[in-house]
């Protein structure tokens, strides 16, 4: 049920790394989700969906990778800008 | 076109964290303890809460925060046992409190004529164990009508709470409900787990709650 406040928190923080580095479109976002982080995995994709729906992150991919513990980090952002890797 | 990756790895709570960090500052810069309440819907935390204003409230001034979904009928009832303003939280849909809620409530108390912070969470055993509000220890509720196996399917709930309150007993000559088991599979959860057997309705093991308050109360601003 907290799906929810955790995809709008996802999203705040997405949103910092796209002012910084002046991002224009993200294609890829990566989600570490531990077993007891007491997340039901398949909800928070659904509220990312919701939540991640304009420029820059329309039609993103969301992927969220089951780890051990109590883990809930964003992971990465991948980005298509036409900048190469540094 | 290239795609390339950007490494954030970021904790999803840190701001939660770091608002919550400041609230425990905030608490003991005036000796202050707050005792988060967390539990399913219906399992009394708010008639504990009345109870416990209406006992303590002439020796400790205790400031209570409490988070509902819809309505403040709870803040309502606790507001007629306290001359204490009560804080309100209406979440609006969301299913549990958080550091930025609890930040804005203290801004409302006056801590430094304050005893003892409760808070009463919004109703539910899921939701509230992954949001630190800053308080000194979360205090889980369950009740003898919810079933023994409360602990172990809801065990994130458990292992963050320092003390378990074992509600409603006075029911239980009613019921065929194994105290012996529920206390075993919370133990097994979280062996740390400090009980307490009450009923709210009738006061049996309630003076443990009591003493148990006023022990913190009365350090309070020390």
């Amino acid at each position: 049920m907290h799906e929810l406040s955790i995809a709008l928190e996802v999203s705040r923080i997405a949103q910092d790394y796209v002012g910084r580095d002046q991002l224009r479109k993200v294609v890829q976002l990566g989600m570490d989700v531990g077993e007891e982080a007491g997340v039901e995995v398949s909800s928070l994709e659904f509220c990312l969906e919701a939540v991640l729906t304009q420029p820059p992150f329309h039609n993103v991919r969301v992927v969220i990778r089951s780890v051990s513990g109590d883990v809930l980090r964003l992971s990465y952002l991948e980005t298509e800008d036409g900048r190469s890797k540094n | 076109m290239a795609v390339r990756r950007i490494d954030v790895r970021e904790r999803v709570m840190a701001k939660n964290d770091e608002l919550a960090a400041e609230v425990r500052r905030r608490l003991r810069h005036h000796g202050l303890c707050g005792f988060n309440l967390v539990s399913s819907p219906g399992s009394g935390k708010t008639l504990l809460l009345e109870r416990t204003l209406e006992k303590l409230g002439e020796r400790l001034s205790i400031a209570v925060v409490t988070g509902d979904v819809q309505t403040q009928n709870d803040a309502d009832r606790l507001a007629k046992r306290t001359s204490r303003l009560v804080q309100a939280v209406v979440t609006g849909g969301a299913c549990h409190l958080d550091a930025r809620q609890i930040m804005k409530a203290l801004d409302e108390i006056d801590l430094s004529k304050t005893d003892l912070l409760l808070i009463e969470n919004v109703g539910n055993l899921v939701c509230p164990a992954s949001w630190d509000l800053g308080e000194t220890a979360k205090v889980v509720l369950f009740s003898v009508t919810e079933g023994e196996d409360k602990p172990v399917k809801y065990p994130k709930m458990f292992r963050e709470s320092r003390y378990a309150i074992l509600n409603k007993v006075d029911l239980l000559q009613h019921l065929d409900f194994d105290i012996d088991k529920a206390v075993s599979y919370a133990k097994e959860t979280n062996p740390d787990l400090q009980f307490f057997f009450t009923s709210a309705l009738t006061g049996e093991g309630m003076d443990e709650w009591y003493g148990f308050l006023e022990a913190f109360g009365a350090e309070a601003h020390i």
